[in-house]
């Protein structure tokens, strides 16, 4: 009774502050609310939330194309539920008013739809392209509906307007910066990223990440696969947090579809995510060891991963993809003798934690390369809107599982851990003690698994609506926006990963470190531009722009 | 400098040296493979009923129907494919199953194809074994 | 002229065994290493993966061997090789099977020639970063001399503490005055030496100049093919230079009891287990170490290892009569 009064009170607060500017609201699950205002009126709307709710940050803006408007959402958490404030601009003249000035941390969103769908943003600091090429042309906007790839023509790819390594550019004040461009290929990053660091001797002044050399394409190639299929697609966002973005697809049409999953799948579907977090973690702090150079913790940890990838392989089938949830609960069942099995091995790395503690709390190297070092404020932290353990290691309180419980969460023992100082060394001890969470959360899991079917069969076609869903996912909360228009294809699938929320606190994490210090850093930052850059398909070879559509490439495939 | 007080890492490294190592020589050793891995599937051509729903549902486009002695049945390319078993689900007579057989790797394309016409053998080794 | 001293420059002890010896100095660190890492580290080429060395070098002759358009060509191709060849002869000058290379006992001095022919080989080292033309070798290049000017200064400091016992430069007769092992009867400055040693083998903590992750590969950045491999062959001899030297200036050289003749023989093999059992400790600090950045190298050596060194040698010079007493040795 009290979550249906805090939708209520949401809607009740905004319609008293903007009047008339109100289209129309709604609530149709719990913690998720949709108010739909007049174009001009949605500065004044998300002042007014932030006004009644201080601590609101925005998850993400997505863009729909809807055949003779376009409508921008903008999803807020406000602390106690999910609200969505979305407008409706005419498609032949997409202008819309920034909201940088009272959102600082929506700047990349803005980008992102400028960039794939030709939205303008007045009044935006930098409004350039986030993740296609610069020499990508004027008017291509991919995720428009009417966008034919053929239609777009040849690309050349001419040099980027990019300043080479090493060169120096005298600033205004008088003194002389030199750029040192790291990526996109480089052994520091795991995954192909530019930055352009701005260094005055051996001290970092400023960075500019560039984005999208991962883009693949998926939001726009899930409008053309089923929902059951798409949960594959999906999970291919990330190799290192798929079952994350399983759960969060699964859930999302679930809600559409208005389908409750037996209890057992809920059970299970928690297992393998706390499964898909404990290997995450492990496998970032051993590189987190790798970046500061020490090798021996990189391969004593990795050692202790191996035995969570062995028990994910005998639950799922597979070592790091799971293909476990679909639409509808679990593929595969857990049998009473794994359930032993798993609370054995998973008592021997509760062990090795110990040591892994002690090492990071008294190693004196480790202590001399991480802390106090890329420190972030908790009043940064909440104004840039970073989730995560990023926002964790700064203090601020943002864990999906605790405050927009899913799954079997609700019931599970757990503590969300927070550490106020905001260096790289409380994001690591963040990491490696939830590790301990996720294991307590397993072995609750596996001693009070409900029986019953783990599984039901679902229809195809979901009807009209749309939903959002969020998770936890090893780097921070992800989200899943799914609409559906009544046919087995879904309308609009957006996706927001954590790490493109975190990204923008890097350069206040870097200002005034040395540059050995950036690996470090960016480690403790925890990227994953896989998940990031997801859009639509570029190819770029010899600098000429291939496109190939679906045939294409089989036929290519087949005869080579 | 400071307290240099790690002993915990000392004698963990220091002890490691005596123990067996975690890592073994894969061609020569094989791991032990759990009985629910996702390996190549197995046709059985005398269930199949020629429906097409494996090629319809699979995600990656990865199955295609060619006609053999007048019927139509699946080939599976497995360079394309992801394992991830819808076909095996979805079939309505069970004409595909499962299997542990991972050892896929090979030099030539041609035989990174799951065909129909082979009377299919468990453990059948693809070219380059 | 000697006829024998071909044999003994190009075969025992000279180039063909401290090559082998080289080769399987490179397996033997990184099967320490992998081992205390609890992995298995090379074991495929050869029983062991002894091979293994060797193919990385047949594998890197063979690739292709690329100057950069903007790299200074002559320095470019020059400098390994003769990074290389100082190291080795630098090696030559040492007591490998009782007497060195050249059939002499070495010259009053001869220590401080060594280590100035090494200052030589870093400093061509640093000439290969610089002539490469790219930011990372630059960085690299720089960094390597930064820190071994700096550590070079504790390393001599700490090397004059068994030059004074011993009473002399040459490092045959500080081998061979060494009946119970310096490493022993001082323990102070022998843990200086290996720590400045670490720090001239660029190796962890102090492993700033390559440190792979942040600035690529260092100095070595646009080496490839044949190019390669000699910095490679540089960058091992001078790990088995290092061991070497303490070897011969802590651990006793090459002499220890001899049980049958030939006596060059057995000064052989206690030689190469001695090297191997230094190799095995800088392996064990370099595997519990995390690395340091730049700036607490520098400082961590300006404010506590050089004054270190000086405080041990004058701790050295104090106890030296004692320790002469012990020792039962005139001067």
């Amino acid at each position: 009774m009290k979550e249906i009064a805090i939708e209520e009170e949401i809607i009740g607060t905004l319609e008293g502050m903007l009047g008339e500017s109100v289209l129309g609201s709604k609530s149709p699950r719990p913690r998720r609310v949709y108010i739909h205002v007049k174009p001009a009126a949605h500065k004044r709307a998300i002042s007014a939330l932030l006004q009644a709710f201080p601590s609101t940050i925005i998850s993400t803006i997505t863009g729909i194309d809807l055949g003779e408007t376009i409508e921008i959402n903008y999803h807020f958490w406000c602390g106690k539920a999910e609200v969505t404030i979305r407008t409706n601009l005419s498609k032949s003249k997409p202008e819309i008013e920034t909201i940088t000035d009272i959102v600082p941390g929506a700047s990349l969103y803005e980008r992102e739809v400028h960039d794939l769908l030709g939205v303008k943003f007045a009044n935006h600091p930098n409004l350039t392209r986030l993740l296609l090429p610069e020499s990508w042309p004027e008017n291509s906007y991919p995720l428009r509906k009417d966008w034919n790839p053929k239609q777009t023509g040849e690309i050349h790819d001419s040099s980027e307007k990019t300043l080479t390594i090493g060169e120096t550019r005298t600033e205004s004040n008088g003194g002389s910066l030199v750029n040192v461009i790291v990526g996109p290929q480089h052994p520091a990053l795991h995954e192909p990223e530019r930055f352009l660091f701005k260094l005055d001797g051996e001290v970092v002044v400023d960075v500019e990440p560039r984005l999208g050399y991962a883009h693949r394409g998926i939001e726009k190639a899930a409008e053309h696969l089923m929902f059951f299929q798409d949960v594959h697609l999906v999970e291919r966002v990330c190799g290192i947090c798929n079952v994350a973005h399983t759960t969060c697809f699964c859930q999302a049409v679930e809600a559409l579809g208005e389908i409750e999953i037996p209890s057992r799948a809920k059970y299970l579907r928690t297992i393998v995510h706390e499964f898909n977090r404990i290997h995450s973690h492990l496998l970032l702090l051993g590189i987190a060891g790798l970046e500061i150079g020490f090798e021996s913790l990189f391969q004593y940890l990795w050692r202790d991963r191996e035995t969570v990838l062995d028990l994910t392989e005998k639950l799922t089938g597979n070592r790091v993809m799971a293909e476990y949830s679909t639409i509808g609960g679990v593929r595969r069942d857990l049998t009473p003798i794994l359930g032993d099995e798993i609370k054995k091995k998973l008592q021997k790395i509760r062990d090795r934690l110990s040591f892994y503690k002690e090492v990071f709390q008294s190693d004196p190297t480790i202590e001399l390369r991480t802390k106090g070092i890329g420190v972030l404020s908790e009043e940064k932290a909440l104004k840039l809107c970073v989730v995560g353990p990023v926002a964790r290691g700064s203090g601020v309180k943002s864990d999906v599982r605790k405050h927009d419980p899913y799954a079997a969460y609700e019931d599970a023992p757990f503590k969300e851990i927070l550490y106020k100082d905001g260096d790289s060394w409380s994001r690591f001890m963040v990491r490696l003690e939830e590790v301990g969470e996720s294991i307590e959360i397993i072995t609750w899991a596996v001693d009070n698994i409900p029986s019953g079917p783990y599984r039901i069969r679902v229809p195809r076609r979901m009807p009209r609506g749309e939903s959002l869903s969020r998770v936890e996912a090893p780097r921070g909360e992800l989200i899943h926006y799914v609409k559906g228009n009544g046919t087995a294809y879904p309308e609009r699938v957006k996706i927001r990963s954590p790490t493109l929320a975190n990204i923008i606190s890097f350069r206040e994490m870097i200002r005034g470190c040395y540059v050995a210090d950036i690996p470090a850093v960016l480690a403790s930052l925890d990227p994953c531009f896989s998940c990031t850059d997801r859009m639509v398909f570029v190819d770029e070879k010899n600098g000429r722009r291939w496109i190939w559509s679906m045939n294409d490439l089989k036929a290519r495939r087949r005869d080579s | 400098m400071r307290r240099i007080k790690m002993p915990q890492m000392i004698v963990e490294i220091a002890s490691a040296v005596f123990k067996k190592p975690f890592t073994f020589q894969y061609p020569f050793t094989k791991p032990k493979v759990p009985e629910g891995l996702r390996g190549r599937q197995i046709f059985h051509p005398e269930r199949c009923i020629s429906c097409g729903l494996c090629a319809r549902d699979c995600p990656a486009e990865a199955i295609e129907m060619v006609e053999v002695s007048g019927k139509k049945m699946p080939l599976i390319h497995l360079d394309s494919c992801i394992f991830c078993y819808i076909c095996v689900e979805n079939c309505p007579r069970n004409a595909l199953t499962e299997s542990t057989f991972y050892e896929l790797a090979s030099t030539n394309k041609e035989s990174l194809a799951l065909r129909p016409e082979k009377p299919e053998s468990e453990g059948e080794a693809t070219e380059g074994e | 002229m000697n006829p024998n001293i071909f044999f003994r420059i190009l075969v025992f002890p000279g180039f063909l065994f401290l090559f082998v010896l080289i080769l399987f100095c490179d397996w033997f660190e990184r099967k320490i290493m992998a081992r205390m890492q609890n992995r298995m580290g090379p074991s495929y080429t050869g029983p062991f993966g002894i091979l293994q060395p060797l193919a990385d070098y047949i594998k890197l002759l063979t690739k292709e061997d690329i100057i950069p358009h903007h790299a200074r060509q002559f320095l470019f191709s020059l400098t390994p090789i003769i990074s290389f060849s100082i190291f080795m002869l630098s090696i030559f000058c040492f007591p490998l099977d009782g007497i060195n290379v050249f059939s002499n006992y070495g010259f009053e001095g001869d220590l401080l020639f060594v280590l100035a022919l090494v200052t030589f080989a870093h400093f061509f080292l640093f000439l290969s970063g610089w002539s490469s033309s790219n930011p990372y070798s630059g960085i690299g290049a720089v960094r390597i001399l930064m820190q071994f000017i700096g550590y070079d200064i504790p390393l001599i400091i700490s090397a004059i503490g068994p030059a004074f016992l011993a009473g002399s430069l040459s490092l045959a007769k500080i081998a061979s005055m060494q009946t119970i092992p310096f490493a022993l009867l001082t323990p102070w400055t022998f843990i200086l030496f290996l720590v400045a040693l670490q720090a001239e083998l660029e190796e962890d903590p102090f492993d700033v100049p390559h440190a792979e992750t942040e600035i690529v590969a260092g100095y070595g950045t646009e080496f490839s093919g044949r190019k390669l491999a000699f910095i490679r062959l540089a960058k091992d001899t001078q790990i088995v230079f290092g061991a070497v030297l303490t070897a011969t200036l802590f651990l006793g050289g090459p002499y220890g009891p001899v049980f049958s003749a030939p006596p060059s023989l057995w000064f052989t093999i206690y030689f190469v287990l001695k090297v191997l059992f230094v190799i095995a400790l800088l392996e064990f600090v370099e595997a519990i170490c995390a690395r340091l950045r730049i700036d607490h190298v520098v400082r961590g050596n300006w404010r506590m290892i050089t004054p270190a060194a000086l405080l041990s040698v004058i701790l050295t010079v104090l106890s030296a009569p004692y320790i002469r007493l012990f020792m039962g040795a005139p001067i």
